[in-house]
C-alpha cells in the first residue's frame, strides 16, 4: 500500500513538474509566436504595398491619372506606418489590424490600377490609330493638293515668261 | 523675278512643313523630350506655416508644433518615407557629402506617395516628458511626436559655448527605388535644433 502511495506521489509530482515547465515555456513561445506574426504581416504589408505602388507607376507610365490610386497609396502607407511605429512601442494586436488594414487597401490599388492600365492602353491605341490616319490621310491630301497646285504654277509661270517682250536699253554699259 | 527652281524649293519646303504639322499629333505620341533635373524637396515650416517661430527654447510638458513637406520632382509619382530621429550634440547627423544615413533609428515615420510636381505636407507635433537635470546634464526621458510616446533615455552635456543643452529633432528622406525593390536614403535631411530649458 504504502509503496502504491509512493508512486502515486512520486507520478503526481513528476506531472506538477512536466506541467510547471511547460507553463513557463508557454507565454514566451505564444509571445514569440504573436511576435514573429505581427512582423510577417508587417513585412507582408510592406511588399503588397510595394507591389501596388509599382503597379500605378505602370498605369501612370502608360497616360492614366492615377491621382485617386495616389490618394488611397497614401492612406495605405499611413496604415503602414502606424503599425510599424505600434510594433516598435508593443501594441502588437494594434500593429496586426493596421498592416491587414494596409494590405486590404494596397491590394485594392493594385487590382484597380492593372485595370486602369489596361483601359488607357486599349484606348491609346485607338488613340494612336485615329492620329496615325489623320496624319497619313492629311499628308496624302495635302502633298496632292501641292501637286496640283504646283503645276499649276508652272503653267502660270511659263505663260507669264512667254508673255514677256524684249526690252533692250541702249543705255547700258556693258 | 524669281527662277522656277527658286520657286520649286519654296513649294518643297511648304510641302515638308505641312506633311510635319500633319504627323504632328502621332508624333507626339512616339516622340518624348528629355526631362529636367530629377530632384526632391524636404522642408520643415513653423506653426504658421512660415519659415519662422521654430521651437527652439523648449520644456517639459509643452507642446511643440511644425510642419514637415516633401515636394517631388522626380519625373514620376515617388514613394518616400520621412524618418524622423532625435539625437544629441554626441550623435552623428546624416553625412549629406558622402550621402549616408544617421545610424540612430527612426522614432517616427511618415510614408507618402507624391505625384510629380506636387507637394506633401503634415503636421509634428511633439512634446517631452520625464527631463531631469543633474549637474552638467540634462536627461530627456520621453518624446512624445504626434500622440505616440517613445523613450528616448537621452542626455546631453552643458554646451558652454552657447549656452544651452541641445538636442536635434531631425528628419531623413528615404525613397522606393522600383529597380532595386527597396528604399534608399535621398540624401535629404532637415533638424530643428532644440535648447532644453525647463523640466
Amino acid at each position: 500500500m504504502k509503496s502504491l502511495y509512493r508512486h502515486f506521489v512520486k507520478a503526481a509530482t513528476l506531472f506538477l513538474l512536466v506541467l510547471m515547465a511547460f507553463s513557463l515555456s508557454l507565454p514566451s513561445r505564444l509571445f514569440f509566436v504573436k511576435g514573429s506574426n505581427e512582423a510577417s504581416l508587417i513585412e507582408e504589408a510592406e511588399s503588397k504595398l510595394h507591389v501596388a505602388f509599382e503597379a500605378v507607376l505602370e498605369a501612370e507610365s502608360v497616360g492614366a491619372n492615377v491621382s485617386g490610386l495616389i490618394a488611397r497609396l497614401n492612406e495605405a502607407g499611413e496604415l503602414l506606418a502606424e503599425a510599424e511605429i505600434a510594433d516598435k512601442i508593443g501594441s502588437f494586436s494594434e500593429a496586426v489590424s493596421k498592416a491587414e488594414q494596409c494590405s486590404v487597401l494596397a491590394d485594392g490599388v493594385m487590382d484597380e490600377a492593372i485595370t486602369l492600365k489596361g483601359e488607357v492602353l486599349a484606348g491609346a491605341q485607338i488613340a494612336f490609330w485615329q492620329d496615325l490616319t489623320v496624319t497619313a490621310m492629311g499628308s496624302a491630301v495635302f502633298l496632292v493638293a501641292m501637286f496640283f497646285v504646283w503645276g499649276w504654277f508652272k503653267r502660270a509661270y511659263a505663260k507669264k515668261l512667254l508673255r514677256m517682250k524684249l526690252e533692250v536699253a541702249s543705255d547700258v554699259e556693258a | 523675278m524669281l527662277k522656277l527652281e527658286d520657286y520649286r524649293t519654296v513649294f518643297a519646303s511648304v510641302g515638308l512643313i505641312g506633311v510635319l504639322l500633319f504627323a504632328s499629333p502621332t508624333l507626339g505620341l512616339v516622340l518624348h523630350l528629355p526631362s529636367g533635373e530629377k530632384f526632391s524637396e524636404l522642408w520643415v515650416l513653423g506653426p504658421g506655416h512660415m519659415a519662422e517661430d521654430y521651437p527652439f527654447n523648449v520644456g517639459a510638458d509643452v507642446n511643440y508644433l511644425v510642419y514637415v513637406g516633401v515636394g517631388n520632382h522626380m519625373g514620376c509619382s515617388a514613394y518616400y518615407v520621412v524618418y524622423v530621429k532625435f539625437r544629441n550634440q554626441s550623435e552623428s547627423l546624416p553625412n549629406a557629402t558622402a550621402g549616408t544615413t544617421s545610424p540612430l533609428p527612426p522614432l517616427f515615420e511618415f510614408r507618402l506617395f507624391v505625384e510629380d510636381g506636387k507637394s506633401w505636407e503634415a503636421p509634428l507635433r511633439f512634446s517631452f516628458s520625464n527631463v531631469s537635470f543633474f549637474g552638467d546634464r540634462c536627461l530627456v526621458g520621453s518624446l512624445m511626436i504626434n500622440g505616440v510616446t517613445f523613450n528616448v533615455d537621452k542626455s546631453a552635456s552643458w554646451d558652454v559655448e552657447n549656452n544651452g543643452y541641445y538636442y536635434q529633432l531631425f528628419m531623413e528622406l528615404w525613397i522606393y527605388n522600383v529597380e532595386s525593390r527597396a528604399f534608399e536614403f535621398h540624401n535629404r535631411f532637415v533638424g530643428l535644433w532644440l535648447n532644453m530649458t525647463s523640466v
